[in-house]
């Protein structure tokens, strides 16, 4: 059932993964929740990469004029971990991004952004 | 229970999923909204502020709308619209989860901002979609109050929510940048459009319409609502009136003594209306129309001419046909005033 659970579930599967969630961007909620969370708390974490994503998407350093260049995903790396951010696009309005954390010891960024790309076209695409 | 007395929506919400009812809470009052659960857990919410699954869906091309009332004509009567699409590959269940999932945040804002309303729970009552996601009652209440909270800090003023989008004519600044998001709302504002008839308009999320427009608010490129006279009037479909550029509804009273008037040809059988052939009676426009204050249009007093003959040119380039587009957005407000009855 590849719904959003499944979603999730696979994205936990994913070597040195320990949370995930799918984030509204313009509200900062979010929609879905697995595993841990940054401090804890889920909906700060989502508060957050609401606020990252929204602030790459308004720069125009980043978001250049050309038409369809649009974000893919943003990788940041902290002391305690990276977190993986992908855009999820519906054809429908939605602003959705599939958020990761994954351990920084254990993860490797290569293969968690392949899988994360993956995931979210399997979201959506039939 | 079924009061339906002034009550805090998200209280009877709260209490409802406490005591794992079925039903569906309906929210009065404006725009108001409907949350439906099924064992204290919320599956669907839907609000005339906040475009459905099937607006979504069709206005952004997703699904053709001729595939979609085959679902809702195949599926409604057992309540399973939602998996009929899933399993005849029109959509993916992911696609259908996300978009109910935004649809009940949405709608349920709109259903739960308003501090008292008039709110009544009808057990038993199911959504025609079928339960696609479940969600705990209470993280969607919170939600709808940190949504508040969130639009008040971008511009306080809840009026710019329900008052037609007029934008101003001159911008405070120099120069403006804009969302691609505030670009689509810029387009489609008609000066009688409110936030809600964009929404459906553009097939986008309820809420993210009226955050944008109190963004803009907040930049000035929103004209201050006017305050309207009637705050507690039956009409569920407030009809529109005239501002700035736009005429009123109410067609012309024509008086034979009023100054020069064109004949207009309807007795000799070609039934073509007075817009399309250039020609309208051009008395002034009766001046009590909605109580608008200087924005009415009063065309010019043309000289007497021919029967078929154009406008003078100057003037032919300004009657821009606003007699249609009124008459859709009336249309359209009925039909979501309808939809929020069912």
């Amino acid at each position: 059932m590849p719904g959003v659970e499944h979603c999730l579930h696979e994205a936990m599967a994913i070597p040195g993964a320990v949370g995930a969630s799918i984030v509204d961007y313009t509200t900062g909620f979010p929609v879905a929740t697995t595993g841990a969370a940054p401090n804890a708390d889920h909906d700060a974490a989502a508060a957050g990469t609401a606020d990252v994503v929204q602030a790459a998407s308004s720069r125009s350093l980043f978001v250049s004029a050309l038409p369809h260049d649009l974000l893919e995903d943003l990788i940041i790396t902290t002391a305690g971990g990276y977190h993986l951010l992908r855009l999820v696009r519906t054809d429908f309005d939605s602003r959705l991004v599939l958020y990761v954390w994954l351990d920084r010891a254990l993860g490797n960024l290569a293969v968690a952004r392949r899988r994360m790309q993956t995931l979210a076209a399997e979201l959506v695409a039939t | 229970m079924s009061t339906s007395k002034p009550a805090a929506p998200g209280r009877l919400l709260t209490q409802v999923a406490g005591e794992r009812q079925t039903g569906a809470l309906v929210v009065g009052g404006q725009p108001g909204g409907t949350v439906y659960l099924i064992e204290g857990h919320v599956t669907h919410a839907e609000s005339a502020a906040a475009p459905g699954v099937g607006q979504l869906l069709t206005a952004s091309g997703r699904l053709a709308a001729r595939t979609w009332q085959a679902a809702l004509d195949a599926g409604t009567a057992r309540a399973r619209v939602g998996e009929l699409l899933v399993t005849q590959g029109h959509l993916t269940q992911g696609e259908l989860e996300l978009c109910v999932l935004g649809t009940i945040y949405d709608a349920a804002y709109f259903a739960l901002a308003p501090p008292a309303a008039p709110v009544e729970f009808l057990p038993s009552a199911a959504h025609w979609l079928g339960p696609i996601v479940r969600v705990e009652a209470a993280a969607v209440a919170r939600e709808a109050r940190r949504r508040s909270r969130l639009l008040d800090e971008i511009f306080p003023d809840p009026r710019v929510d329900v008052t037609p989008v007029a934008l101003v004519a001159r911008p405070p600044v120099e120069r403006l940048t804009i969302t691609a998001a505030q670009w689509e709302l810029l387009v489609a504002a008609d000066g009688q459009r409110t936030p809600a008839d964009l929404a459906q308009l553009l097939g986008r999320s309820g809420y993210a319409t009226v955050q944008e427009l109190r963004r803009m608010a907040a930049l000035g490129l929103v004209e201050p609502a006017i305050s309207e006279p009637a705050g507690d009037s039956p009409d569920f479909v407030r009809l529109p009136h005239a501002r700035g550029a736009a005429t009123g509804i109410h067609r012309p009273v024509v008086k034979l003594d009023d100054g020069p008037l064109v004949p207009v040809i309807s007795a000799v059988g070609t039934a073509r209306s007075p817009a399309a052939t250039g020609e309208f009676p051009v008395t002034g426009l009766p001046s009590d129309i909605g109580g608008a204050t200087g924005g009415l249009y009063r065309p010019p007093r043309l000289a007497r001419r021919k029967p078929g003959a154009k406008l003078p040119k100057d003037l032919a380039a300004d009657g821009s046909p606003v007699h249609t587009g009124t008459d859709e957005v009336l249309l359209k407000r009925i039909r979501t005033a309808l939809r929020a009855l069912r």
